[in-house]
């Protein structure tokens, strides 16, 4: 893991940096801009840009700000949600398997929504709000289960223990999560079978208001702990020795990967993938030091979210395809491709 | 497990990322144009006639509140009216709605006739799709379709209103309801007049044929069976307003833990008791493999020869004055000899 060694300076390499963030910034700008083009009216991007500057028909206005943009943003902060929560989450467990859907955290979050979909009457503005909370919730239930489970008094946290009780209780939980929909009648089975598949069903500002602030404070933070999690990577042994305090720094950013992962699970449903392989590319893009690797993570978690919902929009229209499904459409193959080159 | 080789270059790998995304980029925007053009030149004739078709009558706006408490203002003389799965009432209202629903695999087949133009919309009513069929006025069959949020974006595009599941359970009620929404209360209070009168006539006739032997309406898709109850859709035909005899299976099931269609393993279908099978088969020739088996040739109605099948196309799955009023033919047809 140690790339600066390759590096011949670190001049060239603050350079390299910054062109691989502009590059990828330049990208989801690109990709903004064709996918508020993307989708089952035509818009051109004439139509876009005369509506953007007001000059748009009722009908076109309706379009893009109250049904695209909305949809836009909100791929956006899931990706760089999901992707941040799952570089911490790698970073702390020195697994590159690590990700919030391994660790069953995601799947912990959606049973909370889940139960409370299943048992509450569907009301119009009401659960907006609170269903980032009980995800939340559900998701530090179950990354507390893993945690304690995982954890042993004389070797500490074994990042393949934790993988592995994370993966048994998310199928664990994620069989809970059939048996209850099973009970459901058709039209909330429907909802919650397409809710299971990752599919953001939330189209609309107030779910972008009920993310922000989790975002804005998440993000930012995990970004703060960077070099918390550069020592992290050196071993526990190694880490006490520099004299971090390891439990203390290890359960705040536990913390936070878990919160930003529920709160992104509560909009999105069970979107995979994104977590995995996010960290895992901006890694070989601009190397492991976590001051550069965690916001090159968050925007490619961020691009490949809104790609992969313009395709889902897009490829079989009028119909849509779940956002998690096309994400898993296109990580598996790169996925197998990191298996297929690594030496183990 | 993965050490990967972080000797290489990185400049490979952006490009190959860099490569991928453009492809996808440009995939996207040469499909996105065709199916665009397509939508917009079924579309835009549809909006211009409708301005010129339109009614002098004198209408006025109601406001009316619906099943989940929102205010509705119904356009005096709505012209385009999107009613999904509730196709039924609009068809017998004379009224044509602007889509109609469908899912993956298929529309409403019985009502294949009188709604031969219309184009399809998704179940789940895609928000763009809505849009392009630019309705003034939508009916939502239950409050599970359009929560969290969906009301609020379906109800800018145009007045909506939600019949709600209380309602939509009973048709008739339905059928008023939906006929008070578009002024038409006397078509849909003249079409149950006639639903009835031709069910009582049915209803006598098959009294006469087979007196107080039982019916079982069975549904069977991927390979998976279900029983109607006296509440719902063809049930709701032949078990109320036929005065048909309820099968022991289903006076078994508690009445809180039924649902509409109860599903019903085959080795319970041995019990059953009913002098006659109404088999609603959406399997097609699959379905043999069911029905060549031994425990469905050992029910007591199969071996007396009383199944009568029905395939996928016809009404008995649905609910509404058409299907009801086919259900009646097709009961007539197969109960009366």
């Amino acid at each position: 893991m140690n790339r600066t060694l390759s590096v011949p300076s670190v001049k060239s390499r603050r350079t390299r940096e910054a062109g691989i963030l502009t590059l990828l910034a330049a990208l989801i700008v690109i990709i903004f801009i064709v996918s508020m083009n993307t989708g089952f009216m035509r818009l051109s991007p004439l139509d876009v840009l005369h509506t953007l500057l007001g000059e748009g028909t009722k009908q076109q206005k309706l379009i893009l700000f109250d049904f695209r943009l909305p949809r836009i943003v909100i791929s956006l902060l899931i990706g760089a949600g999901f992707a941040v929560s799952g570089s911490i989450l790698q970073g702390l467990s020195r697994n590159a398997l690590a990700e919030p859907s391994t660790l069953g955290i995601n799947a912990g979050a959606g049973f909370a929504v889940l139960i409370f979909i299943s048992f509450v009457p569907a009301t119009t503005a009401g659960p907006i709000f609170v269903l980032p909370l009980l995800a939340l919730a559900g998701a530090a239930l179950t990354a507390t289960l893993i945690y304690f489970l995982s954890y042993r008094r004389a070797d500490g946290l074994s990042p393949t223990r934790l993988i592995l009780i994370g993966i048994a209780v998310g199928a664990g939980i994620y069989a809970f999560q059939l048996i209850l929909s099973l009970r459901l009648d058709p039209q909330n089975y429907q909802f919650v079978a397409i809710w299971l598949a990752g599919k953001i069903w939330g189209g609309d500002w107030r779910f972008v208001l009920a993310l922000l602030p989790w975002i804005l404070i998440l993000l930012p933070f995990a970004f703060y702990k960077a070099r918390v999690l550069n020592v992290l990577n050196l071993g526990d042994e190694t880490s006490k020795g520099l004299g971090l305090p390891l439990e203390r720094e290890r359960l705040l950013l536990l913390a936070a990967a878990v919160a930003l992962a529920g709160a992104c699970v509560s909009v999105s449903g069970g979107i995979g993938f994104v977590g995995l392989i996010a960290p895992h590319l901006a890694r070989r893009l601009v190397g492991p030091r976590h001051q550069i690797m965690l916001p090159a993570a968050a925007l490619i978690g961020a691009l490949l979210l809104l790609t992969a919902d313009s395709i889902g929009r897009w490829i079989l229209q009028p119909t849509e395809i779940p956002t998690g499904i096309v994400v898993a459409i296109i990580g598996a193959p790169y996925f197998l491709y990191l298996l297929a080159k690594s030496k183990a | 497990m993965f050490s990967f080789n972080l000797q290489r270059s990185g400049s490979m790998k952006l490009a190959m990322a860099g490569l991928m995304t453009t492809t996808l980029l440009l995939s996207a925007c040469g499909n996105n144009n065709a199916a665009n053009n397509e939508a917009a030149a079924t579309t835009a004739p549809a909006a211009t006639t409708e301005a010129t078709t339109a009614p002098a009558e004198t209408a006025v706006e109601q406001t009316v509140t619906d099943a989940m408490g929102h205010k509705v203002t119904i356009p005096a003389n709505p012209q385009r009216v999107l009613a999904s799965y509730l196709e039924d009432y609009l068809v017998a209202l004379g009224v044509t709605p602007v889509a109609q629903w469908s899912v993956t695999n298929g529309t409403m087949e019985y009502l294949a006739a009188e709604l031969k133009d219309i184009p399809t919309i998704s179940y789940d009513l895609p928000l763009e799709a809505v849009t392009s069929f630019a309705p003034d006025f939508t009916i939502v069959q239950s409050e599970g379709t359009v929560q969290n949020g969906l009301y609020d974006q379906l109800n800018k595009i145009a007045p909506t209103y939600v019949l709600g599941d209380e309602v939509s359970k009973d048709w008739r009620k339905s059928l008023l309801k939906i006929g008070e929404l578009l002024n038409k209360t006397p078509e849909a209070e003249a079409a149950i007049t006639a639903y009835d009168q031709k069910a009582a006539d049915a209803k006598a006739k098959i009294s006469a044929a087979i007196g107080d032997e039982s019916v079982a309406i069975l549904w069977l898709v991927s390979k998976s069976f279900f029983i109607v109850d006296e509440t719902r859709s063809s049930g709701a035909v032949l078990y109320g307003d036929l005065g048909l005899k309820l099968p022991n299976l289903v006076t078994e099931i508690p009445a809180e833990s039924r649902a509409t269609w109860n599903p019903i393993s085959l080795e319970k279908l041995s019990e059953l008791t009913a002098d006659h099978i109404i088999l609603v088969n959406s399997d097609g020739a699959d379905a043999a493999e069911v029905t060549d088996g031994a425990i469905w040739k050992g029910i007591p109605a199969v071996k007396a020869g009383n199944v009568h099948e029905f395939g996928r196309a016809t009404s008995w799955l649905y609910s509404g004055p058409i299907a009801n009023s086919k259900t009646i033919d097709d009961a007539l047809s197969s109960l009366v000899k």
